[in-house]
């Protein structure tokens, strides 16, 4: 009798540094660290640990899955690129697990404020994650964006091309203008310009600091 | 007297410190751990949460069948109990 197969994301006598050091470097890039205070750190590993052990994946101690697969995976840990934005606005992921780097005092995060709305930077990546001359996508809440990189200069505008919505990330940049990868049309990144009738896109503010790209968005509200 | 009802899940760290904050303040309340439930019951429960709270974060706080606190929202827990 062969054993029952189990499709499990972490092999069993997965611990909480284990967890720590697969999680740590993935939200560093996202602009994240884990809560400072480290017993709440702890309190919410070992949950995940025990919902490993029923379910075979690290999914959210805060929220319940709905037994819809499509929703389900916006709830394995770290959550983050799902909910960028409201995370941002509230510096924190929702358990409160991780915090915005900027966060000194995490314990002052405890609990939730609800539904943020407004204008929110969010942070997308560090600033040595995009060369120089690249262009590459961030979704961000329910935001396509092509964030692109000229020089030390960064600009965000709309990932889709007018013309027959084809992902601009995936185009060549060329100086400060971005060429559609399908069929050519030109975008100035700064501003979203191009030559064709009504088909300019939208553009994003950025700004950097600390070593990472923000990028401005609104969200619902 | 108000009605108080808490959905919560018994892995989750705000569940907790809200009812540790409910206890604290002698407030009397029911609670379901919905992740202790099963099959139909675990249903119901996720669709109702989804109804009144328009997501699946908790806890989910009802009071006097009427206004719904998502999270542990302290302050407002303290007003609308009146601690
Ligand atoms: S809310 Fe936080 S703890 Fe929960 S899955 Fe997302 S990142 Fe992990
Ligand atoms: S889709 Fe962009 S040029 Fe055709």
């Amino acid at each position: 009798m062969s054993e029952p197969r189990v499709r499990r994301r972490f092999a069993p006598g997965t611990t909480i540094e284990d967890l720590k050091e697969y999680m740590g470097p993935f939200v560093d890039r996202l602009g994240y660290k884990f809560n400072t205070e480290s017993w709440f750190v702890d309190d919410v590993l070992t949950s995940e640990l025990e919902i490993l052990e029923q379910t075979g994946d690290v999914y959210c101690p805060c929220r319940v899955r709905t037994g819809d697969p499509k929703e389900d995976v916006k709830i394995i840990c770290p959550c983050i690129p799902f909910h960028r934005d409201e995370f941002a606005a509230i510096k924190k992921c929702w358990c409160g697990l991780f915090v915005l780097k900027e966060v000194e005092d995490g314990s002052e995060l405890f609990g939730v404020i609800e539904e943020p709305s407004g204008e929110v930077e969010v942070p997308v990546f560090r600033v040595e994650d995009l060369p120089p001359g690249q262009i590459r996508h961030v979704k961000v809440g329910k935001a396509d964006i092509a964030v692109a990189r000229v020089g030390d200069e960064f600009f965000a505008l709309s990932n889709v091309c007018r013309h027959a919505f084809a992902p601009l990330a995936d185009g060549f940049l060329d100086g400060y203008h971005v060429m559609c990868p399908w069929h050519g049309w030109r975008y100035d990144v700064r501003d979203g310009t191009t030559d064709h009738p009504d088909a300019d896109v939208r553009t994003y503010p950025v700004t950097v600091r600390e070593g990472h790209v923000f990028v401005t968005v609104r969200i619902r509200g | 007297m108000h009605k108080v009802f808490v959905y919560a899940l018994s892995t989750c760290p705000y569940c907790r410190a809200a009812r540790a904050y409910l206890d604290e303040n002698g407030v009397e309340y029911d609670v379901v751990e919905v992740d202790k439930l099963e099959g139909e019951e675990y249903k119901a429960a996720v669709d109702e949460v989804r109804r009144i709270s328009g997501g699946t974060a908790f806890p989910v706080i009802v009071i006097d069948d009427d206004s719904v606190i998502v999270g542990f929202n302290k302050k407002r827990i303290k007003e609308e109990l009146g601690l």
